[in-house]
């Protein structure tokens, strides 16, 4: 036991000291648990959150980027084949459009024709009949005239009547007069 | 140099050590960083937080690595590594052993008003006493007393488990001597050569000889943390 005191003098190991120093390492431990190690702990795991957070943040924009563009490309896509279609649409009524009106031009024109063909044999016909009238008082005339030297009134009448039948039965109406 | 702390004056009955003053300046050396933390505590770290938030995430996670009662044991570590590694770097501050103390019946010369903490087996055997009696209680508290009883007494494979165990029971009081005895050895032969050199030689000679006690005081500080740490890991685990 000498021996043990001995060396516990030797040494300076005195158990109120000892004591002293649990009772100070467990006040420290205490303080630094409390106003230290709580608020580290704290920091980081907010910290944490928020640079988790912000990764989630930044992936989710870059997702919404992506369908954003998917998106445009497909909208684009659509609406150039809208624009195709409407095109198409667009070419295939005016060509219907242009094949309308060159038929109705034709029609037109092959009506006009025909009007005009058949105004021009009117007319032509009304010449005719109106000459054949004039033909026929002429000739009257004429004949009236060369047989009223030649034959009596009733000679004259009858030749004049057989002639005119003649210019009849040859088409031409007699006038009025 | 003596081996015990040198008695600067008596409260009563009670002794007031230069190793005791020293350990009160470490306290208000770590309070002071405490409330120098806790003014600057912002989201976007400065100096002396990124200094504190290292320092804890690599005790945290190294806690981590190897027990999963990592809530428990964590403040042990980095209280017992945070006060040694600051009472070790302060003993090294030039003059730092200089400043005298005049007690009564210290002659002349007075005695040292600090000394290296650490370089006083009355704490580093309160540390290491601290740390494997956490280690029990942890032991009893997670394990069940049934498991803890069963480290030291088995009758499996009599008598060879018996014999382990009884080696088991020795171990955790040489683990004691060992975490008091390595720190309170180290710090004390480093003052002593750190004394004796610059006896020798003030000047340009005591260099190496302080870096090396720079990096000793660092490494046993990590040391005492880290045992502590695989004795409460080990103690706290199913066998």
């Amino acid at each position: 036991m000498d021996i043990i005191k001995d060396i516990f003098n030797l040494f300076g190991l005195e158990t109120k000291l000892f004591i002293a120093q649990i009772v100070n390492f467990a006040i420290l431990l205490f303080i630094l648990k409390k106003f230290l190690y709580k608020p580290i702990a704290q920091m980081l795991e907010e910290r944490r959150n928020k640079i988790k957070q912000g990764l989630e943040d930044a992936e989710n924009a870059h997702k919404t980027l992506l369908d954003a563009d998917t998106q445009k490309i497909a909208i684009l896509k659509t609406a150039k084949n809208d624009a195709d279609k409407i095109l198409e649409n667009v070419k295939v009524t005016s060509e219907t459009l242009k094949q309308q009106s060159a038929q109705d031009a034709k029609k037109q024109a092959a009506e006009i024709i025909e009007t005009a063909k058949k105004q021009a044999k009117d007319e032509f016909d009304k010449a005719t009949k109106q000459v054949g009238a004039i033909s026929i008082d002429l000739s009257k005339k004429i004949v009236s005239k060369v047989l009223s030297e030649i034959f009596t009134d009733e000679e004259k009448t009858a030749v004049l009547s057989k002639a005119i039948d003649k210019i009849e039965s040859a088409g031409y109406e007699k006038t009025t007069n | 140099m003596s081996l015990a702390p040198n008695i600067l004056f008596h409260i009563g009955t009670f002794p007031v050590t230069n190793t005791l003053v020293t350990t009160l300046v470490v306290d208000a050396i770590i309070i002071a960083l405490v409330v120098a933390f806790r003014a600057g505590l912002s989201l976007y770290p400065k100096k002396l937080q990124n200094v504190l938030e290292m320092m804890y995430e690599y005790f945290y996670d190294s806690t981590k690595d190897v027990s999963s009662k990592v809530a428990i044991i964590y403040p042990w570590v980095i209280t017992f590594f945070l006060f040694i590694v600051i009472a070790n770097l302060i003993g090294q501050f030039p003059g730092f052993e200089t400043i005298r103390f005049f007690a009564a019946g210290s002659g002349e010369e007075g005695v040292p008003l600090f000394r290296t903490a650490t370089s006083d087996l009355n704490v580093t055997a309160a540390f290491a006493v601290i740390s494997i009696f956490m280690c029990h209680f942890y032991s009893i508290k997670h394990t069940g007393v049934k498991n803890y009883i069963g480290r030291f007494i088995s009758f499996k494979m009599f008598p060879i488990f018996m014999f382990v165990g009884l080696l088991e029971f020795i171990g955790e009081f040489t683990k004691v001597i060992s975490l008091a005895c390595r720190l309170f050895g180290n710090l004390f032969a480093g003052e002593t050569v750190m004394s004796t050199v610059s006896s020798m030689c003030a000047f340009g000679v005591p260099l190496p000889f302080m870096m090396l006690e720079l990096m000793v005081a660092v490494i046993q500080a990590i040391v005492f943390a880290m045992l502590t740490m695989a004795f409460m890991s080990i103690m706290t685990d199913n066998h």
